[in-house]
């Protein structure tokens, strides 16, 4: 571990890539699940149907079975397919197999509460579990006992509809509730202890003593595996806001179970989970389904043909090129020819008829028709070396300026008109010499100065690291005042930003700005140069400054290149480059893990980074202020239970069997986190036991059926007559069930 | 109308789908009379209303001021002085008899609520807010890491100076949605 740890302000190792990389599962369609008569056919009219209506899973079979035979998610859909003309209903996993039904989908259960809120879809799941369980229905109903879970303390109006449904609508001849964490606790045969359900959507805590609950000591923490999913989804949509890929309820859910985990030491796990080391254990990567966008390779031979192809068609180009002006030099040289014939013939008339025709030629008298001669035929020249390949040279040598030093009176008008052009290009000449000289000059200066520096350098090498030092340490002031800027300017409220509107409706106005009013009023935007950078100062946005970011990075860069290579105490992990560098970065650890981000990767894209929050999501069964839950944690409950609510008689024996049952539970680690904060919070030598149901899911149906099956259950059961007489939310109390 | 498992294709998805409908398959064992009363849909908050409400009138009902009664009900037994062949009181008084009934239900409720507390409902089970000092721990809103600080402005806590960093540059509505992930956002009513 040590020779690992990396030094203090380098990059970090790299890691090799990621082992495993984790995936979603489809939506979770079960299949057609066929009509079970066997056990209706064994079934007598005693003998129960179990129902766990629990708002995860409805779980049903019969009293004498080992394990339910139906296990489906509490879900109903119903819609009218109008292509079709039919209505379609579906329950439970049947849901996941076509899109509308599953856009149609109601849940049971009010979301994030373990009341039920939608009666038709809970008579849609009870006829598919009477379905299922092959009640023939003769007698024109369920000609069984019902026995069914309820939450701790069910609303009044809840069973009465319950109650309703099943006398009224399956005609029931009995019906008894219980709750099912006590089911659970009876099946694995615990007489006193405090039962702690952690499901789906709610946490209960039920101290029992010699078998009887004591609800007005019960507890119930409005969270479990369903907040627990819909919190993952609320970091994941804050983390990568850009995920254009869709998690799925049922997906969120078993990404809290297969990667969440409860924390033995929350605190220091948590301030410790990004650091580099071990970071590609703790990172868990979660890729969603994605298309790769194709990047057609080309192979060689297809690369070859297309290079043949440009060139041909530049050759084409090039020969089309050469023909035209082929076709311009034929047609230049018929003209000089024209021209000469006519040079010819106007020495050979007489004057009068020479004028006639130069003037019905465009030419004012004879020098200009040989001035045009002499061009044309140079023009020809120049064409014609340009088609044989070979360039003729500029002529290098100083052109001469003859007219220039002759002055205006010795000059007609035409030879004014010369002086003039000369003039013009010889201000033009020598201003590309100037220009030229400067260049020469700077490039001595630069040449000079290194020497110079070198020289001190050599000199005295301390002080001139030292001024480099200081140097950077400017540009890096620099970098950093132009970032605060940016960031300035994004906030429309910031001094800058107003600074900014000002000069901006300054530069707007036609009213001159107060220090002109007084005294001289002229205006002098633009005798300095600087008076420019206002407007540099203005823009924003993209290519505001690139340019100038970019001349500060390259400084930077030189300098450092420059003490890299002389500074004996400047390594390259001093760089800003490496101290900066993605391996570095705690927010890249977050979102990215120990691993490199190509933006560009739709395959990296589409990926989740799991890891700080497989231990935050869990960690809110303990403390609930984490997601803002205004509720005390489970270890608070319970030791509020333990140490002030019940008796202090009870107190040992109750706290010897802490008993964990429900889906939430089987996190890793619930059972040790829990004795763990227990003997912290319990007094001193107090004997904490926990234990786990041996199945958390289907020991609440187990028990029941057990119970079903007991001799002391019978008398508990509500009759068809009781209910007429005795009303809907009538109940018989038992040790398994909720108090009248 | 479209598979989105593997379990079907184009081709067998109608085939599946009739196979798995239940709105076609015959539910003798449902009563044919069976009409669902309306609006029976409810939400925790109507029916947790609904109770306390028609609790609210039931106690003051039977917490009558004696209006409802025209006699005293201890006059007739008590005194003697006036015999039961007396024609008046002869005739049932109804309001009488119900304030006794409702008497009798109330003192029957006290005492229920007496011996063992008051009732435990639905809501009253709900764990208390938390008094422990552990459980002012703040973590960061953007990492969830230990936040040993806060920015005044935005109200987030944050683990360190890259994390501020970041968070300076969200905008407001992502600053209230990650606020919203530990219910300290700001509800406009």
């Amino acid at each position: 571990m040590a020779n690992d740890a990396p030094p203090q302000s380098g990059r970090n190792s790299p890691k090799p890539p990621p082992v495993k990389l984790y995936s979603v599962k489809e939506p979770p369609f079960k299949g057609f699940q066929p009509v079970d008569t066997e056990g209706y056919e064994k079934s007598s009219p005693s003998t129960a149907i179990v129902i766990d209506n629990g708002s995860s899973t409805v779980r049903a079979g019969w009293s004498f079975d080992q394990s339910p035979r139906i296990q489906i998610p509490p879900l109903w859909s119903k819609y009218r397919d109008r292509k079709l003309n039919r209505t379609f209903t579906f329950v439970g996993s049947d849901i996941y197999a076509d899109g509308t039904a599953r856009g149609q989908s109601k849940n049971v259960y009010e979301p994030g509460s373990n009341i039920i809120n939608n009666w038709d879809a809970m008579e849609g799941v009870l006829d598919y579990v009477f379905i299922k369980l092959g009640i023939d229905g003769e007698s024109g109903g369920i000609d069984r006992p019902i026995v069914m879970t309820e939450p701790v303390t069910n609303l009044g109006y809840t069973r009465k509809t319950m109650s309703e449904i099943l006398f009224e609508c399956y005609g029931a001849p009995s019906v008894a509730y219980g709750v099912d964490s006590l089911f659970s606790y009876s099946h694995n045969s615990g007489r006193t202890g405090l039962v702690v359900s952690s499901s789906y959507t709610t946490t209960h805590l039920i101290p029992v003593l010699n078998q009887k609950p004591l609800f007005s000591h019960a507890s119930r923490l409005n969270w479990g595996w369903y907040q627990g999913a819909e919190y993952l989804q609320k970091l994941l949509r804050l983390k990568y806001p850009s995920f254009s890929g869709k998690i799925s309820d049922p997906q969120a859910e078993d990404l809290v179970q297969e990667h969440c985990s409860i924390s033995l030491d929350y605190e220091n796990e948590l301030s410790r989970y990004l650091d580099w080391t071990g970071l590609e254990d703790r990172d868990h990567i979660v890729q969603f389904p994605y298309t790769e966008q194709v990047v057609v390779q080309k192979s060689e031979e297809e690369l070859a043909r297309a290079a043949e192809k440009r060139k041909e068609s530049g050759r084409r180009l090039q020969e089309q090129a050469a023909k035209m002006r082929l076709d311009k030099l034929i047609r230049k040289e018929q003209e000089v020819a024209y021209y000469k014939e006519l040079q010819e013939k106007i020495t050979n008339t007489t004057k009068k008829e020479a004028k006639r025709m130069l003037e019905s030629e465009d030419f004012d008298d004879e020098v200009g028709l040989g001035k045009k001669i002499k061009e044309m035929e140079k023009s020809i020249r120049k064409a014609r070396n340009k088609d044989l390949g070979d360039t003729e040279e500029e002529e290098q040598e100083i052109p001469t300026f003859p007219l220039l030093d002759t002055p205006d009176d010795q000059l007609d008008e035409d030879g004014l008109k010369a002086k003039r052009q000369q003039r013009l290009a010889k201000s033009n000449y020598d201003a590309r010499q100037r220009a030229k000289a400067e260049r020469e000059r700077e490039k001595a200066r630069l040449a000079e100065e290194e020497r110079l520096d070198n020289e001190r350098r050599e000199a005295d090498p301390e002080v001139w690291i030292e001024e480099r030092r200081v140097a950077r340490q400017a540009l890096l002031q620099k970098i950093r005042d132009r970032e605060r800027l940016k960031a300035d300017l994004g906030n429309r409220k910031s001094l800058a930003n107003q600074m900014r509107m000002k000069t901006i409706a300054n530069l707007a106005s036609d009213n001159p700005t107060k220090k002109r009013r007084r005294g001289n009023d002229e205006d002098t935007f633009g005798a300095d140069d600087a008076d420019w950078g206002v407007y540099r100062q203005v823009a924003t946005g993209e290519a505001s400054d690139d340019e100038e970011e970019e001349d500060l990075n390259n400084s930077l860069k030189s300098i450092e290149a420059q003490l890299l290579k002389h500074d004996p105490l400047f390594s390259e992990q001093s760089t800003l480059e490496a101290q900066t560098d993605w391996t570095k970065s705690l927010m890249h650890a977050f979102t990215r893990g120990c691993w490199p981000h190509d933006p560009e990767s739709q395959r990296e894209a589409n990926q989740i980074h799991l890891n700080v929050e497989r231990i935050r999501v869990p960690e809110v069964v303990f403390q609930p202020s984490i997601a803002g839950l205004d509720q005390a944690g489970i270890i608070e409950i319970a030791a509020n239970i333990l140490t002030q609510r019940l008796d202090e008689g009870y107190r040992i024996d109750v706290a010897r069997d802490v008993f964990l049952t429900g889906g939430n539970t089987m996190l890793v680690n619930f059972d040790q986190r829990l004795r763990g904060e227990m003997v912290a919070v319990m007094p001193a030598g107090s004997e904490i036991g926990v234990r786990r149901a041996r199945d958390p899911l289907l020991d609440a149906w187990r028990g029941a059926a057990k119970w079903a099956q007991g001799a002391g259950a019978k008398s508990t059961f509500v009759t068809r007559a009781e209910f007429a007489e005795k009303g809907a939310e009538y109940i018989r109390e038992h040790h398994l069930g909720n108090a009248f | 109308m479209a598979p989105i498992t593997q379990a079907s294709d184009e081709t067998n998805h109608q085939a599946l789908l009739d196979k798995l409908d239940l709105y076609a398959i015959r539910k003798p064992f449902r009563k044919p009379t069976w009409k669902p009363p309306q609006r029976r849909n409810k939400n925790v908050k109507q029916i947790i209303a609904e109770a306390s409400r028609k609790e609210a009138s039931v106690m003051a009902t039977q917490n009558n001021s004696g209006s409802s009664t025209p006699l005293p009900p201890a006059t007739g037994a008590d005194t003697g002085a006036t015999t039961p062949a007396n024609g008046v009181n002869r005739q049932p008084n109804i309001a009488q008899a119900a304030q006794n009934l409702s008497q009798l239900v109330l003192e029957k409720n006290l005492r229920a609520a007496n011996s063992t507390g008051p009732t435990v409902t639905y809501t009253n089970i709900e764990a208390a807010p938390s008094l422990h000092p552990a459980s002012q721990r703040h973590y960061c809103d953007i990492t969830g890491l230990p936040a040993p600080y806060k920015d005044p402005k935005t109200r987030l806590r944050y683990h360190n100076v890259e994390v501020y960093g970041v968070l300076r540059t969200l905008n407001q509505a992502t600053t209230e949605n990650h606020l919203a992930a530990r219910g300290a956002h700001t509800v406009l009513k």
